[in-house]
């Protein structure tokens, strides 16, 4: 699985060019298995963030042939989507980028005294 | 948008896509698509949503369909193309003007009696040249 072996490089961020969609996917997913319509309605709740369907099935394909998620049995015709364990570790180090990024944009802000 | 009318609009936009995503998330992307105009998202967002969502599926690169042997067969098809038309465009009126320079058959073509009078003629884009010089000439020497 092509996650593994970037999760082996410690700590890459591989989720640092999947684009926003992606990261929200999984962010969503992370509080439990969720099909189409679930995730963009939670998205939506989340990050007020209206995902294309078209957008949401390229991301669901991409994130799952990294690896990071994988499809569930059919229920009806909906395939549920569940996190993995290397997409949870993925997600953990991109947040936590995130944050760094975010606490030195702020540091600096304050610094600069804008 | 009608409801009935936006669903067809969604089923022929969802034709677009590869028939493996097709498989794949057809039935499910359609329902999806359906509630969503329920809850009242504009159709024309969600077709446009497919449709920029069915070019990026033929044009992501595959393990199985590399995109450089999808840009080589364009490239081919685009030169095959414009070679015929070039062809077309300056030999044909060319020789059919001059005709000492056009090649003579080496075997004379012998006319039967009763037989359709051979008209000049410009064989399409994928025949050979000679064969086009020889189809102009052979209306006059009859």
């Amino acid at each position: 699985m092509a996650v593994g072996r970037r999760d082996g490089r410690a700590g890459q961020d591989v989720l640092r060019r999947v684009g926003e969609a992606s990261v929200l996917i999984l962010i969503s997913l992370a509080g439990g298995p969720k099909h189409g319509y679930a995730l963009i309605q939670d998205i939506k709740e989340l990050a007020d963030v209206e995902l294309g369907p078209g957008t949401l099935y390229g991301a669901l394909d991409r994130l799952e042939r990294i690896g990071l998620i994988e499809s569930l049995p059919a229920e009806d015709r909906r395939h549920p989507y569940r996190i993995t364990v290397p997409g949870a570790a993925a997600l953990r180090v991109h947040l936590d980028s995130v944050e760094r990024v975010s606490a030195a944009g702020r540091l600096r802000l304050q610094l600069g005294g804008i | 948008m009608h409801d009935s009318r936006a669903a067809r609009l969604v089923q022929a936009v969802l034709r677009c896509y590869p028939a493996r995503w097709r498989r794949r998330h057809g039935d499910e992307a359609a329902e999806l698509a359906a509630l969503l105009i329920r809850d009242g998202t504009p159709a024309g967002s969600i077709v446009f949503s497919y449709l920029a969502g069915a070019a990026r599926e033929w044009l992501t690169p595959r393990p199985g369909r590399r995109l450089s042997a999808v840009a080589c067969v364009l490239l081919a098809v685009a030169c095959s193309l414009g070679l015929s038309a070039g062809l077309l465009a300056s030999a044909g009126p060319a020789r059919a003007a001059s005709p000492s320079t056009a090649r003579v058959p080496a075997r004379p073509v012998q006319c039967r009696t009763g037989s359709p009078e051979p008209v000049p003629a410009v064989i399409p884009a994928a025949a050979h040249l000679p064969v086009i010089i020889w189809a102009a000439g052979h209306g006059r020497a009859c």
